[in-house]
């Protein structure tokens, strides 16, 4: 603002370049990103292959990212079921008058669409942070460097055995995540309009394609969030404020890979389901 | 005998340390908010026009691109998911009212109010926690500066502002990406889906989730200054902070949801 009149020349001159630089900058550092994710699955899916499984390793972070998560998940999940309910009920009753179908649809919804993408932005929230933060930290006192003169490759070492814990207990969380909602909603659903649970528990709506697609969806998140947050994590420079942006950068790429992963399932299955 | 009483004394270890973990974080939470609500009386009123005015570009503008992506995709896949029904009962004229109306009352606060909390709420978290371990808040207190008029103030009510303000463009931005789905995947044309929104969703569906927006800004103003502020233990203590706060956060979210809900049936 305060320039001298000197620098605002060229500037002015080169208006239409610095346009176009400002909106090629953000496309060109996403497309980097989207590069360097995509080579460190297919390294990861190599060494899960080829490399050697160190079970110690994977079982302490299944329990880091599986039984840790569960309280959290039991109440995000278990409050999304009861406020589901609790609107889908009210608009019901005022349309229809009729409750009987509510727990029926309200499960098919849970395991096409709710429970494994609100599950899964959950997981990204607290797991992704804390890959990344642990990894990221890691970084920034050297540890991974040390790992790399020891002949260890970063990824073979810190990221397989996140992929593996992860990609299983998501798919574990997303079943735990349909169980307390559900019950949490047939506890409103009594509650709030005097349903019988043995109304409300209704599997008359349920087909092969609902449990498939939900953990499809799970399994494909239980992949993306740990490699984006490692990603993240192994990325890391300039101390305590690299890490910070780390675990931001973190949580919201892997939020928005759910999002996007989210839509591609969606409509594939949409596709699928209209050609059988 | 000594082993034994230890071995029977550690789970009760394990409560107290939670219990003291949990005391400590709602006491900090609600020492903050009286804080705050101090500095927000008039004869208190401190107002840093320039650093809110830098605060509310860094939280809206700069996280517009990732709320404006999330709340069009969250429009296409409500539209995708209650598209399903729709065609079993062939009712299309009804897809605008499923799609509009969970994308306004939940759904759009909902998946905005996540984002925002990771892309702000762990960005504020991180700035205020390496503030604190470079001792920078120290040095603000040393200089009599309030950091909660000066830091936490601004970012306080740029939170909420923008909150707002992506909730009421995100819910517009899902309902194009609605619209959009509709017409090209599920062939329902794009005049009809616009009718039935605007003659099945009405105004308080709208106002509804712009309450909830208003909360979720305010909750995870608090939550993430409040771990941001009490961060300890260098590089690895920030990414802790910022873990505890986005799951607060994401807490906070579902609890409040469920709060509203309930109180506005």
């Amino acid at each position: 603002m305060s320039a001298e009149p000197h620098i605002e020349q060229p500037q002015t001159t080169s208006a239409a370049h610095n346009l176009l630089a400002s909106v090629g900058e953000p496309i060109l550092m996403i497309a980097r990103t989207v590069r360097e994710i995509f080579e460190m699955f297919s390294l990861t899916l190599y060494y899960v292959v080829r490399g050697r499984k160190r079970w110690p390793a994977i079982f302490e972070q299944m329990y880091d990212v599986g039984n840790r998560s569960i309280l959290f998940i039991a109440v995000t999940l278990g409050f999304l079921g009861m406020i589901l309910i609790f609107q889908a009920g009210n608009q019901a009753l005022q349309i229809t008058g009729d409750l009987q179908v509510l727990g029926g649809l309200f499960l098919q919804l849970l395991l096409r669409e709710f429970a494994p993408t609100i599950a899964a932005m959950m997981i990204a929230t607290r797991v992704a942070t804390g890959m990344a933060a642990q990894i990221g930290s890691m970084v920034v006192t050297e540890q991974v460097d040390a790992l790399q003169m020891c002949a260890a490759q970063p990824v073979d070492y810190l990221v397989v055995p996140r992929f593996i814990a992860c990609t299983i207990m998501m798919v574990i969380l997303t079943i735990f995540a349909v169980l307390v909602a559900y019950v949490c909603g047939a506890f409103t659903a009594y509650m709030a309009f005097n349903l019988n649970p043995r109304t409300f528990i209704d599997l008359g709506f349920i087909t092969w394609f609902d449990p498939i697609i939900g953990l499809v969806k799970a399994f494909a998140y239980g992949m993306a969030i740990p490699i984006i947050a490692c990603h993240a994590g192994l990325n890391v420079f300039g101390g305590s404020e690299g890490v910070g942006r780390a675990t931001t950068q973190a949580v919201v790429n892997a939020s928005l890979a759910v999002v996007i992963l989210d839509f591609i399932i969606s409509g594939l299955g949409y596709v699928v389901l209209g050609l059988l | 005998m000594q082993s034994i009483a230890a071995k029977l004394i550690r789970p009760l270890h394990g409560v107290g340390q939670s219990f003291n973990y949990w005391a400590f974080q709602i006491g900090g939470l609600c020492i903050l908010m009286a804080r705050i609500m101090v500095n927000m009386l008039p004869w208190r009123w401190q107002f840093d026009g320039p650093e809110t005015w830098r605060n509310l570009y860094r939280v809206g503008v700069k996280s517009f691109p990732i709320v404006a992506v999330t709340a069009l995709l969250t429009g296409a896949i409500m539209v995708i998911q209650s598209g399903l029904y729709i065609e079993q009962y062939g009712a299309y004229g009804l897809l605008g009212w499923g799609a509009g109306y969970t994308i306004l009352r939940e759904i759009g606060p909902i998946m905005i109010g996540l984002m925002f909390s990771g892309r702000v709420g762990a960005n504020n978290t991180a700035e205020l926690g390496t503030m604190k371990v470079t001792d920078q808040i120290d040095a603000l207190r040393a200089l009599a500066i309030d950091p909660i008029g000066y830091l936490v103030m601004p970012r306080f009510l740029a939170m909420i502002i923008m909150m707002f303000l992506l909730v009421v463009v995100g819910n517009f931005t899902a309902l194009v990406g609605g619209a959009i789905t509709s017409q090209l995947l599920l062939g329902v044309n794009m005049k009809l889906f616009a009718w039935s929104v605007i003659t099945y969703v009405f105004l308080d569906d709208l106002f509804h989730g712009l309450i909830k927006a208003v909360a979720f800004g305010f909750a995870i103003a608090i939550i993430s200054c409040h771990f941001g502020l009490n961060t300890q233990g260098g590089a690895v203590g920030v990414g802790r902070a910022v873990n505890a706060s986005v799951v607060g956060s994401a807490i906070a979210i579902f609890v409040l949801d469920y709060i509203i809900t309930f109180a506005s049936m």
